[in-house]
């Protein structure tokens, strides 16, 4: 006893101890056991029929041969049909005896079947032995009996946590577990082998003993059911306990791609599962009871026709089990509550889209189902108004007596709650010079015969319904949107009703990607209801490719996100991954020269992708300077055109159209304008994108500070009031101030830096303030462009040309001296490359339009550009 | 094991024998009992006679005129009266299964034990 006192494992049940032997012999005579158990009841229900059968027979004999069975002699006379019959009555007896209290031997853990009051009550003496061997389901034994088989195969001299880690995993609970985590056992396959190898060899004849660490897993593991309230100890608290127990195992599943906080929150969604059918279960019994109709159980209510043709009845909906069970919120349904409880007062519920207000609702239904709810909703009905339809229903004029008399029935009833969502629908309805419906319906309110739970946004209240008579009847109670782990939770609640409607699994992965992506990227609706449409759709998906049954993995919920965002989330694939390392090549292809410009762009966009920049702000703030036709606008169009697929997936905004105050407005939009602003509404619909702003020195100052804000915080706040991320976004400006400056200096002979500290010390300071320019990630220079690189771009420009003419089917070559000349002709230093364009229009394009509207060349015929400017008609010949 | 398993095949079937009558008059009576509780509670809850007996002078149907109030009265009289003899009934049925759970095994064993004695 002295003994298991010093090795006690305190906790709120006492001090636990392991007291059963883990050894061989005791695992075979377990075995024996339940084989002699069953043999036993068997050989005991054999005789109890075969004495029945015996007892009909004699009985059938005696009747027929005319002994009368129906007096009280005939049973104390020594007969042999009441001998057999009594035996097998005294038979069945001792079996179900048996079968009671024989088969089901695991005990009960201490908080089984208690409510959640009755638990919170009961206190354990702290120095009561707890020995946790019984509480142990049959499951657990067997994964501890295989854990010591294993063991013993390896000849290990000690039974450890990695070897009931290893047993549990390849069991049925691990194989859930592994599902759920989306985990493949090759990959932990051999590093488990290797550490299951470890530890002191068996010496001959010896027996492994059960090590210090793994009894303490074996008794933290009751500690775990304990605390998720489960009936026994079951093999996946093992799994858990030896993997908290063990650093080398959660090193290994680390290093597989499963961070140890995935594998906790597994555990907690297999056991939130199992809880929730346990609890669907009490739930239905409650349900039961619960009348079936609009009807209450006191009988008191009255028929409700009107109010029956524009809402629905949720205490009806969630006693025929069609609303999901309300995980979280403990502190919003307690705050509601208490807000009807104290005086029955109405109620707002006050969130953003999406964050659960509706939920809410409905977990009020299924507790008033239970009757698990104060006195003032106890026999009553939840019901739903559908404001719209109730103020569209016909004369707008008579919508305030449509809604007198849908009071007037629910006045009648007696036994109803009304629920109201978007209640600011109701301010400026119905008012044609009369009182609008919310008015009414605040006076009818004050009266206090009936209750509302009202929903809506936090702009609808503040704009709509605080200051108003209606406002002041309703007592607040926020609902903010959870953090990523209750939302997390949330979903895993849910996620088995999705499950079962597609057929198909959700990884861990899947959800917490959904979780984490919604969050950043579709910010129009909240979480967690974003995330879980996610989800909804990468269920579809994945079904689609992979038929039912499929496991949906980040990876299908990443796809989802992407198609809706057009930001890649994915894994970057190879093809991917050889287009961003090799971006530069790809770039320098349309732009010449300009290396630390093009630089720059391909390391902030692999910074993006492999996601280690800073989420809070755009990809990166870039502003280019330097004269005009050097390739600013070109390298953000190359760009466009090389990473995000088109040309046009670029906001290209011509700052000079900005140069009033008034132009604020254009690109935020005004207050109440749902059309939201040019550059807010672009980059709400498509988050990831290149926002160009060229010209930038021309913009108004107020636009200026606006972009202060978009590059230091990626976001901006739209004349609606939303709020639009502009963390995916590559911002880049251009501008020419200071042109001259640099073109005096590249004429010096100036170093590039030399240039970009003159111009950020003095050119531009009267034109952008310190702080806009210290914004940008990098101020980058585009030099004037040589001779050199205006032949090279004249190369660029008659190789599209030639493009051009070869859908023609007519090919198209230049000589290298008529590329010089046409450079020549098209270089000045002013305007960079930008008289280029014109000099190969004028001298190149137009001569040949007029080849081919003579018809002098024919598909197939080669034209050549000579020196001098001549083209010569090369005829095809087979 | 050697030693093991016969002791247990001692204690296990022979320790049932002795074991039955205490566990049939004792938890499994209490099991039994609790078993038909749990059943009553479920039905006297699905009879409401607390928010009937609370809403007697509630008139049904939200009738208030005085017609009303009597005809509902008078219904949710009958009604209480009628649940109550179903549940009664019930109660009895329950009470005559406990009776039948406890004095099967005595009669079973008193009826073996004459006819064996008679017999001879």
């Amino acid at each position: 006893m002295s003994d298991a006192l010093e090795q006690a494992y305190p906790s709120k049940d006492g001090l636990l101890v392991w007291r059963a032997p883990v050894d061989a012999v005791a695992f075979e005579l377990r075995k024996a056991k339940t084989a002699t158990h069953a043999a036993f009841h068997l050989v005991l229900a054999l005789l109890m029929l075969a004495f029945f059968g015996a007892s009909v027979f004699f009985f059938v004999q005696q009747a027929e041969a005319g002994t009368s069975l129906f007096n009280l002699a005939f049973f104390f006379s020594g007969n042999v049909a009441v001998i057999w019959l009594s035996l097998s009555a005294l038979i069945g007896c001792f079996l179900g005896f048996r079968l009671y209290a024989y088969t089901d031997t695991v005990t009960p853990l201490p908080g089984w079947g208690k409510t959640r009051a009755q638990r919170e009550q009961e206190q354990a003496d702290p120095n009561r032995i707890r020995d946790v061997a019984p509480y142990y389901s049959d499951a657990a034994w067997e994964c501890l009996r295989f854990a010591y088989d294993l063991a013993v195969k390896t000849g290990k001299d000690e039974l450890r946590p990695v070897h009931l880690f290893a047993s549990a995993l390849s069991g049925p609970a691990g194989g859930i577990f592994m599902t759920r985590l989306g985990m493949d056992f090759d990959r932990v396959k051999e590093g488990l082998a290797a550490l299951v190898r470890e530890g002191r060899p068996l010496e001959a004849n010896a027996q492994p003993a059960l090590s210090e660490e793994a009894r303490i897993v074996l008794l933290h593991a009751y500690d775990l059911a304990r605390e998720a309230d489960r009936r026994s100890v079951g093999a996946i608290e093992l799994f858990l306990a030896a993997f908290e127990a063990d650093q080398a195992i959660q090193d290994l599943i680390d290093a597989a791609g499963y961070p140890p906080a995935h594998v906790r929150h597994v555990a907690t969604w297999v056991r939130m599962q199992e809880q929730l059918r346990e609890e669907q279960a009490k739930f239905r019994a409650l349900a039961a009871l619960k009348p079936s109709t609009a009807m209450n159980r006191s009988m008191t209510a009255r028929q409700t026709p009107l109010l029956d043709r524009f809402s629905e009845d949720l205490t009806l909906l969630a006693r025929n089990g069609y609303v999901a069970p309300l995980v979280g919120r403990e502190r919003e349904m307690e705050e509601l509550l208490r807000a009807i409880e104290s005086g029955r007062r109405s109620v707002a519920l006050v969130g953003e889209t999406g964050v659960g207000k509706s939920a809410l609702v409905e977990g009020l239904a299924r507790r008033m189902v239970e009757e698990d709810v104060p006195p003032e909703l106890f026999d009553r009905r939840l019901v739903s108004v559908n404001v719209a339809q109730l103020i569209a229903a016909g004369d707008p004029v008579l919508a305030p007596q449509r809604l007198l008399s849908l009071l007037n029935e629910v006045a009648a009833s007696g036994n109803i709650i009304l629920v109201m969502h978007g209640i600011e629908s109701l301010v400026g309805a119905g008012s044609n010079g009369g009182l609008d419906l919310a008015e009414t319906l605040s006076s009818e309110l004050e009266k206090g015969y009936f209750l509302v739970i009202a929903t809506l946004t936090p702009q609808a209240w503040t704009g709509l319904l605080e200051r108003r008579s209606l406002g002041s009847k309703l007592v607040r109670v926020d609902i903010a949107e959870p953090e990523s782990e209750e939302a997390i939770s949330i979903i895993m609640g849910r996620s088995g009703y999705i499950e079962y409607q597609n057929k198909v699994y959700f990884s861990y992965g899947a959800i917490e990607k959904a979780v984490s992506l919604a969050g950043r990227y579709l910010r129009e609706v909240r979480l967690p209801e974003s995330a879980l449409n996610v989800l909804k759709e990468a269920a579809v998906l994945a079904r689609g490719q992979r038929g039912e049954r499929a496991l949906v993995t980040d990876e299908d919920v990443a796809r989802v996100i992407h198609d809706k965002t057009n930001v890649p989330v994915e894994a970057v694939t190879s093809s991917e991954s050889d287009k961003l390392l090799n971006l530069e090549s790809a770039l320098h292809g349309r732009v010449i020269g300009q290396d630390e410009a093009v630089t720059a762009v391909a390391q902030a966009m692999r910074r993006a992708r492999a996601e280690i920049r800073e989420g809070r702000r755009p990809i990166a703030n870039f502003l280019f300077l330097g004269p005009t036709g050097v390739g600013k606008t070109e390298l953000s169009k190359a760009l466009a055109a090389e990473y995000f697929g088109s040309e046009k997936m670029m906001v290209r905004l011509d700052m000079s159209e900005y140069q009033n105050q008034d132009a604020v407005s254009r690109i935020i939009g005004k207050p109440g304008d749902d059309r939201g602003g040019l550059l807010t509404e672009a980059v709400r619909k498509n988050p990831f994108t290149i926002v160009l702003l060229d010209e930038l020195e021309k913009a108004h100052p107020d636009i200026l500070t606006l972009f202060l804000q978009v590059m230091d915080d990626g976001r901006l706040t739209d004349g609606v009031g939303r709020t639009i991320d502009f963390t995916n976004v590559v911002l880049i400006a251009t501008s020419n101030a200071g042109t001259q400056y640099i073109q005096d200096e590249v004429k010096k002979g100036s170093s590039i830096d030399h240039i970009k500290t003159g111009l950020l010390e003095q050119e531009l300071k009267g034109i952008f303030r310190p702080e806009f320019l210290n914004r940008f990630d990098a101020v980058i220079v585009f030099k004037p462009l040589d001779l050199d690189a205006v032949t090279q771009i004249a190369h660029l420009l008659l190789g599209s040309v030639a493009k051009r003419m070869e859908e023609k089917g007519i090919a198209f070559r230049a000589e290298d001296e008529a590329v010089e000349e046409l450079a020549r002709a098209g270089f000045d230093p002013l305007f960079g490359a930008r008289p280029l364009r014109r000099v190969i229009q004028e001298r190149v394009e137009n001569q040949l339009a007029d080849l081919i509207l003579r018809n002098a060349v024919h598909r197939k015929d080669t034209i050549v550009l000579k020196a001098g400017g001549q083209l010569e008609v090369e005829p095809y010949h087979a | 094991m050697a030693v093991e398993y016969p002791a247990f095949l001692v204690s296990d079937l022979l320790g049932s024998v002795l074991r039955f009558p205490l566990w049939w008059y004792g938890e499994g009576f209490l099991r039994v009992t609790g078993w038909m509780r749990t059943k009553l509670a479920y039905r006297w809850k699905s009879y409401a006679f607390v928010i009937w007996m609370q809403n007697i002078l509630v008139p049904m149907y939200g009738q208030y005129d005085w017609s009303g109030r009597l005809v509902s009265f008078i219904m949710r009289l009958v009604v209480l009266v009628a649940r109550a003899i179903a549940f009664i009934a019930e109660a009895v049925w329950y009470a005559f299964l406990t009776a039948a759970y406890a004095m099967l095994p005595v009669i079973a064993a008193l009826l073996f034990i004459f006819n064996l004695a008679a017999s001879f």
